[in-house]
């Protein structure tokens, strides 16, 4: 039942371009993005339970280097891939420097990254562009061809990360995470490395973002500071998976589609009440469903209504 | 169980509830309209400026609807402008300029706020072949890009500091020096190169150049440098409120110089409001400014009367933002009558070779898309009102030296 | 005389920023929620002096007490009717919570008062006064005067009353105030409601320094977050030591490495005391 539930949805998925017009595609470009987001996030914040505030970063850091390494010339591929790796790399040392610190401290410090990456590529306008901006080369195919390129792309990219958090999900790695988020003292007795399994749900939660960070900067062909470095991109991946269900694999899925539809409704229907709305929606959802799952219990769904 | 379900309940409700008021909003109108798509800056940051171009744009709409519309062939349509918030985020506006035109289907654009969002947003109308205009934009990279379909209404940002700084030369040969503060963002770092070449070109030394973030909240670190390489002319950059903090904190400091210039704000009432008696003597530039006097084609005829139209309506003193606006909306409705059809392609021919005169000024395009006629006045605050010192033939006041 | 002033003007804008962090660091230490509204209630006490000063000729600082009491009242609302409610939530939860509240009040501010800027202008100003050749802004002196005055009552507050006590005693020990008598509900909405006035009050004496816009809401609250971190969470020195340390450090900052790169430089001694000293200058073990 729940293989032929995702094998439809990847069906669906696929086909998507063929039938929507470029709003469609564009749109679902961005859900694709934001459930890389929230199945990011997932890793450290809900399997972990290291409440990350990092996201931002991560994204940040993808979107330069491959706008970087784009406007050197490097193939646009190979740049979002160079992306992914670098965010991981600065994942895994900056988790090295502030795992240590735990709950409020450590929110406090993967939020000052994003502060700190910011002004640094603001004042750094040599490769930047700084508060100028960047422009990215724009790949010289029709629209509709570069609207599926992009969309293919974060498809990619989003089920890779899905693959990763169902494969960490069942193995020994996802055991540990959840350990550590219990009891990091009793996981540390129990032989679990903390420091180790810290680092990497960290560096799980920096790599996949950081492509998807890549491949926006070259699908929206101009990228600032303020804008990639959001703290609006740390806080909306942990709505979603507030949503969606804390520590599950399909979890930030729902809660990154359901969170977009919000948005978008929302944004569309009030010019200038929206975030208001929004605000309600969300204030609502935190008194009303604090479990998250919403809607209906899709576990016991996949599941086949067994109980 | 039970209350899990009553939520659900609630919840859908709410979305019939938020599909029903999108769905009245977009039924069609029974007359022939024009869709042109604004996507602007409503909430954020920039929300102040959003707004602005979005009173200008709305008292072309109504002036030109009260009187018909807009005349194709032999038809009249009326006119609709679909407005989208992007929340003064520039990737979104992108996003946004793209809704309009593959999902509203609007006719024209018009660009979103400031030279960085619409050189974002250009390369999505070019895509689509949608003539549009951009009513904020000055740096010259945002028309240099080779775009077809993107006009402009602002000069380049040189066209504003070499008149100040020829004139401020030709009052007071004696200047000599000049210290910049300039915020790290597009458009403030711009015209602030732009002021060190013109500088450079009257040979004036530059004592002190710093930018400063986004965000900053104190100043007085570079006032009290400014203050000891003792320049004679201060060139502060940035939006409303770094540039009432700046004023603010120059006087709590006792910095004095001879020459203040500010932009871009200075032109805007909340800034005399917001600066009170320390506005005085501030000098700037604008690309437009109430005392010109155009006898102007289009819906709102002579400058004058578009000044009483905008007063009656919001009953403000418009600036060159709120100006600049309402004129991207004529020039757009003298294109398509000239053009007579809503044909794109057309339609940009008819922008391309325009050649006429507004209020807003004479109205021609350069090659790249960006207008070339324009000659941006110089003016002074004095007495709590900004009033022209340069040109002569428009020149309300003579220019005075002296910030206290 | 130049590092003299710099120092002096370090010194008086890390008292504004004491000033903005004290309320937001009692909420966090002693409700743990990480309340997000803060900002918004700084620019909503500055809208309130605004309006208090055009319409009936209040001075500021006189308009900290309706300011800081009509913010009172709202924290105390929200916290005993909404907040209250998932306080024991997970960090994260109550977080969301706020964010979503902060999307709900500051969108209704941006609708009452527009998105434009205002400043509150003293037909009275102090003026500035020269003390050999050192510069002293007088209105800034009298406000930082005033946030000392406050943050000083806060603290009495909290070391001498009865209601104080109950606060620290929560902060300590959640579990042990509760078993002692203390009502927990109640000291947690007059926390929070205190960290509103306190939000409020600062709003009254910034509104004679700082444009006031809805827009702003967003720098003060980031500002709140690394005053918190330097001083140590939840104690009022702390945030008053944190403050101080930001102005200076960001005012020097400016001075040798230019005004574009201060911020980065205090967000970089941030990091290292994270990382060397994660409980701040003045905290204590044991409150992480």
């Amino acid at each position: 039942m729940k293989k032929i539930a995702i094998f439809v949805a990847i069906v669906a998925l696929l086909a998507l371009p063929y039938f929507g017009n470029n709003y469609i595609v564009r749109l679902a470009t961005v859900m694709m993005m934001y459930s890389v987001l929230a199945l990011s996030w997932n890793f450290i914040g809900g399997m972990a339970g290291y409440p990350s505030f990092a996201t931002a970063a991560f994204f940040g850091i993808g979107a330069y280097v491959g706008a970087i390494l784009q406007a050197n010339g490097i193939f646009f591929g190979a740049a979002w891939f160079a992306a992914g790796l670098i965010a991981l790399i600065f994942a895994a040392i900056m988790g090295r420097a502030i795992l240590h610190l735990r709950g409020h401290y450590f929110a406090i410090a993967s939020l000052v990254m994003v502060e700190v990456l910011r002004e640094v590529v603001n004042t750094n306008d040599q490769i930047t562009g700084g508060g100028m901006g960047m422009n990215i080369p724009i790949l010289k195919i029709s629209v509709e061809a570069s609207g599926m390129l992009f969309y293919y792309s974060m498809f990619v990219v989003a089920l890779l990360t899905l693959a990763t958090a169902s494969w960490v999900y069942h193995s020994k790695l996802g055991f540990g995470f959840r350990c550590i988020q219990q009891n990091e003292a009793a996981a540390n007795m129990l032989g679990v490395d903390s420091t180790k399994y810290k680092t990497i749900a960290f560096s799980l939660s920096a790599v996949f973002v950081g492509m998807a960070g890549a491949i926006y900067a070259s699908w929206v062909n101009y990228i600032e500071p303020p804008d990639v470095f959001d703290i609006f991109l740390t806080i909306k991946p942990v709505v979603m998976v507030l949503l969606g269900g804390m520590g599950t694999v399909f979890g930030p899925i729902i809660g990154a589609v359901a969170f977009l539809a919000l948005e978008e409704i929302v944004w569309r229907n009030f010019l200038t009440i929206h975030s208001a709305v929004l605000g309600l929606l969300i204030v609502l959802l935190v008194l009303f469903l604090p479990k998250g799952a919403l809607f209906f219990d899709y576990r016991q769904f996949f599941r086949g209504r067994k109980k | 169980m039970k209350k899990r379900a009553l939520f659900t309940l609630a919840v859908s409700t709410l979305f019939v509830g938020l599909q029903a008021v999108g769905g009245s909003s977009s039924v069609q109108a029974a007359e022939k309209t024009i869709k042109f798509g604004a996507p602007l800056p409503l909430t954020g940051a920039l929300a102040p400026e959003g707004i602005k171009i979005q009173r200008g744009l709305n008292l072309w709409m109504d002036t030109a609807n009260a009187k018909g519309g807009i005349k194709v062939g032999n038809e009249r349509y009326k006119i609709k402008i679909i407005y989208q918030d992007y929340q003064s985020n520039t990737p979104r506006a992108v996003q946004t300029a793209e809704k309009l035109i593959t999902d509203d289907k609007v006719n024209f654009l018009f660009s979103p706020f400031g030279s960085g969002a619409t050189k974002a947003a250009s390369g999505v109308s070019e895509k689509y072949g949608i003539p549009t205009i951009a009513s904020t934009a000055s740096s010259e990279a945002v028309y240099n890009q080779g775009y077809k379909y993107l006009f402009g209404t602002f000069t380049p940002n040189i066209t504003l500091t070499q008149p100040l700084t020829d004139m401020v030369i030709a009052k007071r040969p004696e200047t000599k020096t000049v210290a910049i503060l300039a915020r790290n963002d597009f458009f403030p770092l711009a015209i602030a190169n732009v002021m060190k070449k013109s500088a450079a070109k009257r040979n004036l030394k530059m004592v002190f150049f710093e930018k400063y973030a986004i965000g900053t909240m104190d100043h007085s670190s570079a006032l009290v440098q400014m203050k000891a390489a003792k320049p004679d002319w201060i060139f502060a950059t940035g939006y409303l409120n770094d540039l009432i903090l700046i004023r603010n904190q120059m006087s709590e400091l006792g910095v004095k110089v001879p020459v203040l210039t500010m932009v871009a704000g200075p032109a805007y009432k909340e800034f005399i409001d917001g600066t009170g008696k320390l506005a005085e003597n501030i000098t700037s530039a604008a690309w437009w400014h109430p005392a010109v006097r155009y006898n102007g084609k289009g819906v709102m005829g002579k400058t004058e009367n578009f000044n009483k139209l905008f007063k009656a309506k919001y009953n403000l003193v418009p600036d060159y933002a709120e100006a600049s606006a309402t004129a991207a909306g004529i020039i757009f409705q003298l294109a398509i009558e000239t053009a007579g059809t809503l044909d794109h392609k057309k339609v940009r021919d008819a922008l391309a070779t325009m050649d006429t005169e507004t209020f807003f000024g004479p109205i021609k395009f350069g090659a790249n898309g960006q207008i070339s006629s324009l000659k941006p006045p110089v003016f002074q605050i004095r007495g709590g009102k900004p009033l022209v010192v340069y040109p002569d033939v428009i020149k309300q006041i003579d220019l005075k030296f002296g910030i206290k | 005389m130049l590092y003299l002033q710099i120092l002096l003007n370090g010194l008086l804008l890390g008292g504004l920023y004491a000033l903005i962090a004290v309320g937001f660091s009692l909420v966090w230490g002693v409700l743990n929620v990480i309340n997000i509204l803060h900002g918004t209630f700084i620019v909503l006490g500055s809208y309130i002096a605004y309006f208090a000063h055009l319409y009936f000729g209040i001075h500021p600082f006189a308009s900290v007490i309706i300011s800081g009491s009509v913010l009172f009242c709202l924290g105390y609302v929200i916290q005993a009717g909404i907040i209250n409610r998932v306080v024991a939530a997970p960090v994260l939860m109550t977080l969301t919570l706020t964010f979503g509240l902060d999307l709900l009040l500051n969108n209704a501010m941006l609708i009452a008062f527009t998105a434009d800027y205002r400043k509150l202008i003293l037909t009275d100003s102090l003026g500035s006064y020269d003390l050999w050749g050192l510069i002293l802004p007088l209105n800034r002196v009298a406000g930082v005067g005033l946030a000392a005055l406050l943050t000083f009552g806060l603290y009495r507050l909290l070391r001498d009353s009865n209601i104080g006590r109950a606060i620290v005693a929560v902060r300590m020990d959640r579990e042990a105030a509760t078993l002692m008598g203390v009502r927990v509900n109640r000291i947690n909405a007059v926390t929070f409601a205190l960290g509103a006035l306190m939000a409020g009050a600062a709003g009254s004496i910034f509104s004679i320094i700082y444009p006031i816009s809805p827009i702003n809401s967003g720098l003060f609250l980031g500002k709140a977050f690394v005053i918190c971190i330097l001083g140590g969470l939840g104690s009022v020195p702390g945030a008053m030591i944190g403050g101080i340390a930001l102005g200076v450090i960001e005012s020097y900052g400016a001075l040798f490495f230019g005004p574009e790169h201060s911020t980065t430089l205090a967000f970089v001694i941030l990091i290292a005391l994270l990382i060397f000293r994660p409980t701040g200058i003045m905290g204590r073990k044991g409150y992480e």
